[in-house]
Order: structure tokens, then sequence, then C-alpha cells
């Protein structure tokens, strides 16, 4: 090990002459790591989903003595999609061509059947085949959630006058009718049977009863939102650990690729063939020194996170303690990248195209990496045997798990078994270097 | 000194050393010469060992040192740099170059076919496989290394070196003519 140490040194000696190309490749991956997170909130932005109203709705429906102003109340209640008043072609025209991800329609008699009370109106929804397909439909199903939130009350507030009338008497109307009702009040005064007299009185008592139990049966648990000092998106988590990871990867597979492929190019490798280094110990400098920059660099990028997390004054703050623990982590995904890239040096013919080839196959390993296992269990599975992913969960249970070591192992253990694949793969791929 | 037994070397399809034997005797100074493409660089560099033969085996008694055709060092680091890492990397003791203190990829081709040079020198080695090494030399700088070249022949050693310059060939002490992969 003696002479890859040798190699390492000169390697890092060459790498601190070339500031340039090390800004390069600690701000690619931050770049790639900022496009990815503007990425993924334009995944949070609002979908665009039409609204066909077949039933013409008017500006207000009085519902239980209530009058609800009909747009007013849908935008109010739709907070989570931005709903755009087509007509039917135009809506399936948009939902075929994708402008719109879905459509929701009021389909006709909506209004008559809600001002009815006796049966529940119909909201149709029609959605692509696709990954949005299910989040629309939450959606949706949030928006119905909310609307019937506003209708319930009013429907609470006709019921209960009903069962006033039923308590004190009075006049009503029900489905247009008109009628007097004498109540149990009322009642009570003209019978003078004493059970029937003593039915009126606990039915008086359980009609009292009466609002807070429909209050109960309508919402028989309440979800009540109390806004917190949490962690901004940017600043959480799951940001922190992929940003390591990017760094990582990115940074150790590209270093790797191009240092070794520079030792071909300088015409090196054969003179260093001739006893001076073994193949095993030049491979084994260059997942070194990935390893090494990948440990130094994304330590720097966790203690920047930090100082933003603690100079934002974000709640939980940064788990400091942690921090150490990121080193062996860093150094072991660095070794595992740097041994990819190795991998991908014996096979491109120079350093340019190593680089090169090391950037174009990193950066769909890492779009595989933070697609969503349960939107394509497909690219989960390839992913799993890639080290990007593993090194995320590494380093976010490092940072954030309670208690992380055991995920911590089955992450670590996972890469290792990786990485040990990668380097003897390009240990046997080696020879044609010097070919 | 070195024995080399039906060495041949394959690109590919493509054929750049047909099966060779080689044996250099302690003292001689051996010039090979073919035209480009003939298989000198190639021969050279599978007896040094930069290159491993497609078939048959080369046996090697002594130390030996190897200056390609092209300088194969590191560019980034200074001639002092190259020499200290290749020294360390052989165990060999560390010597001084007259170059300047600049990236070997900022000095001029005769300077870096001087580090190239030095290089192969590096641990006194007792026989040297040197691919025209008097390219891109000054005056002075050849007449030096030949006179290096001389020294380590009279004391023992050995020297086999490619050359296209007629002139070169009459320092040798046998010819070795190659044509498409082939000794004649």
């Amino acid at each position: 090990m003696r002479r890859a140490a040798l190699l390492l040194r000169k390697d890092l000696r060459v790498l601190r002459r070339s500031p340039l190309l090390l800004a390069v490749l600690v701000s690619y991956p931050l770049l790639i790591a900022l496009l990815l997170a503007l990425v993924a909130g334009y995944a949070n932005a609002k979908p665009r989903v039409a609204f066909v109203d077949d039933d013409n709705l008017p500006e207000t429906v009085e519902i239980g003595g209530r009058t609800f102003h009909v747009e007013r109340t849908i935008r109010r209640v739709s907070d989570d999609v931005v709903l755009v008043p087509l007509d039917r072609d135009e809506a399936e025209r948009q939902l075929r061509n994708g402008k719109v991800v879905a459509i929701v329609r009021v389909p006709a008699g909506f209004v008559a059947q809600l001002k009815a009370m006796q049966r529940s109106p119909r909201l149709e929804l029609e959605t692509t085949r696709g990954l949005l397909a299910s989040r629309v439909t939450q959606q949706m199903q949030a928006l119905v959630y909310s609307l019937n939130r506003e209708l319930q009350d009013a429907f609470i507030a006709a019921n209960l006058h009903y069962v006033d009338l039923l308590l004190h008497g009075g006049t009503g109307t029900f489905l247009g009718r008109r009628f007097d009702v004498l109540g149990l009040e009322r009642a009570e005064s003209r019978v003078s049977d004493p059970e029937v007299r003593e039915f009126i009185e606990v039915a008086q008592l359980a009609l009292d009863q009466t609002d807070d139990a429909l209050e109960a049966t309508a919402n028989p648990i309440e979800l009540e939102t109390v806004s917190a000092a949490g962690r901004t998106w940017a600043l959480s988590a799951q940001v922190q650990a992929h940003a390591l990871a990017l760094v990582t990867t990115f940074l150790a597979a590209v270093l790797a690729a191009a240092a070794l492929a520079a030792e071909r190019d300088e015409r090196v490798l054969q003179r260093l063939a001739r006893g001076l280094a073994s193949l095993g110990e030049v491979l084994a400098s260059k997942v070194s020194l990935a390893a090494l920059v990948a440990a130094v660099l994304g330590l720097g990028v966790a203690v920047a996170f930090g100082v933003a997390v603690e100079a934002a004054g974000v709640q939980g703050g940064e788990p400091w303690s942690r921090v150490p623990a990121l080193v062996p982590a860093l150094l072991l995904a660095g070794a595992v990248a740097g041994a990819f890239g190795a991998l991908v040096a014996t096979l491109a013919r120079e350093a340019r195209s190593a680089t090169l080839v090391a950037v174009l196959v990193v950066l769909p390993m890492v779009f595989l990496g933070i697609v969503p296992r349960e939107a394509a269990p497909a690219a989960g599975w390839v992913s799993d045997a890639l080290p990007f992913a593993h090194e995320v969960r590494l380093f976010d249970t490092l940072l954030y798990d309670v208690d992380p070591w055991r995920t911590a192992l089955v992450e670590a253990g996972w890469l290792l078994a990786i990485g040990v694949a990668l380097f003897a793969a390009a240990r046997a791929l080696m020879r044609r270097l010097t070919a | 000194m070195i024995q080399a037994r039906g060495v041949s070397r394959r690109y590919g399809a493509h054929v750049a050393l047909h099966e060779t034997d080689f044996d250099l005797a302690s003292g001689e100074l051996v010039a090979l010469v073919g035209p480009n493409g003939a298989g000198k660089s190639t021969l050279l560099s599978v007896l040094a060992g930069a290159l491993e033969p497609s078939t048959g085996s080369v046996e090697r008694r002594v130390s030996t040192g190897w200056a390609p055709q092209r300088p194969a060092l590191y560019s980034r680091l200074t001639p002092r740099e190259n020499v200290e890492l290749f020294a360390r990397l052989a165990r060999a003791p560390v010597v001084g170059v007259d170059l300047p203190e600049r990236p070997a990829a900022e000095l001029s081709v005769g300077q870096r076919q001087r580090l190239n040079l030095a290089l192969a020198f590096l641990g006194d080695p007792r026989v040297l496989l040197l691919d025209e090494p008097t390219a891109a030399l000054d005056d002075d700088r050849r007449a030096a290394l030949w006179q290096q070249v001389a020294a380590l022949c009279t004391d023992g050693g050995a020297v086999v070196f490619a050359t296209q310059l007629h002139e070169e060939t009459e320092r040798a002490d046998r010819v070795v003519q190659l044509h498409g992969g082939h000794v004649e």
C-alpha cells in the first residue's frame, strides 16, 4: 500500500494544482442538486384540473336556509388544484394532450339533488393513467371532503330546524309543502295518559341532545391543523441527504474516472507496470483519492447546510453531534463511487471520454435513485443495485434517525458489497489500459 | 542479461510483432532499426516489461531502465517531483535533474525527453532500453547521452536502442533489422 499511498499523494498534488477542475467538480453536482430541487418543487405545484359545469351552476344556492356563493365556495376549498372552467369537448381535448391532468364534471341536476337533501349528488372525476392520477384523485377527494364540510353545517342546521319543530311545534316546509306541527311541548299538556306523558318527556330529553349528536355523527374525528415553525423543504433532511449523496457520487465517480484515464493518457501506466506499482495498487490509489476528496467536500457541504440551518433558526437545528458519523459514511460512499468511476475509465478510450461517460452514467443513476419506489417499482429494484439510493438512505439515517445504527449497517453493507463488485470488475478490466 | 523466447504482440487483428527470440549479453550495445511501424517500439516495450507479450516470455536477469519514444511522465508534476515519485516507487535514490522547476507540460520537447531519459537512468539499471533516445536533444546532450551509454557497456551493462539515424547504428555492436513485425 506504500506505492498506492505515493500515487495518492501525487494525485492530491495534481488536484491542488487544478483549482478550476475542483471548482467545477464541486459546483456541478450542487447545480444539479439545485435543479433537482426546483423540479421536485415543480412536482409539488398545483396540477391543472378542468372544471366542466353541465348543470349551469347558479351564482348562489340556498341549502338548509343558508346561501352559498357557488364559485367562491369551490375556489376556497380547492387550494391544492387549479380549477380551469372549460366546456366538455375542450376539457377532453386538454386531458388528451396533457394540459390538464383531470376533469371534474358537475352533472346536470346536481344542484336540484343537493337542495332536495334526499340523495347525495355526485361529482364525476376523470383522470389520465399515470403517476399523477392517484395524486389528483387524492386532491379531488380532499376537495369533495372540504365541500362536504361546508355543506354539512347547512344540512345539520336544516335537520335541527325539523327537530326544533318536533320539540316546540310550528310551521315548516318539506319538498315544497308547508305543514303545521303541534310539537311535543304542547302535546304533553293535552295528554292525560301517564305512559304517553312519560314517553313525551323522554323524547324531549333525547331530542334536546340531537344538536351535539348530529355534530358528532358528521365529524366523528376532527383534524385540527396547527401551523408550526417546521423545517422549510429546502433545509429538510431529505434534501440534505440527497445533496450529500449527489456531491459524493458525482465528484468521486468523475474524479476517479478522470484520474485513472489520465494515467493512460500520459502513458505512465506502462512505466508503472514495470514493477513500480501493480494495477491493483494504481486502482486503489484512485479509489482512495475519490474517497478522500468526497469525504472532505461532503463534510464541507454538511457543515454549510448546518450553518444555513442555524442561521435560519430552523426548528430542530442541525444535528451537529451526528456530523462526525458522516465521515466514515462519506469515505465509504466516495470509495464506492470511485470504484464505479474507475470501472468507467477502464472502458473509455481516454480521459475526456471517460469523464463524459462518467457524467452520462451518473446522471441516470441519480435520477433512478430519486424516483419514488411506489411510482415505479422497477426503478427501485435497479436503484438497489447501484450506490446512490443507499448513500441517500445512509446519510439520512445517520443525520436524523433516533436509532440509526441498524439501518446504517444495512445500507453500509449494501454499499460495501456494491463497491467490492465494482472494484473487482474494474481490476479485471484494468489490463485494457496497458494494452 | 535479457532473454526473450517466442515473444509476439498482437493488437486485435493486427500483429505488431511476430514471434521473435532475442538475447542481450553483457557489454552489448544493440541498435534496432527499421521503417515506421516495423515493431521496434513494441519489441523494446516487451523487453522492458511495459507491455505484456501476446505469446512467449521474457527473462530479465538484471535491473532495466526504459525510455519510451513518447515521454511517459506526469505532465502536471515538475521534473523534480516526477523524479522523486518514480524513485520512491522504485525504492531508488532520488537524483537531481537540471531542468526548470515547472510542470512537465510546460517544458520544451527536448526538456521532456531529457526528463524521460532521467527516469530511465533511475536506480542505475544494468540494462537500458531506449526508444529513439536522441530525438529532440541538442548536440551536447546527445554527446553526453552516448558517453553514459558507452560507460554502462564498458562497465558490463548493456543497451538496446531504437533509431532511425544511420550514424547512430554505427555506434552499435549489433544491428537488428525489423520489418513488418519480423526480425530480419
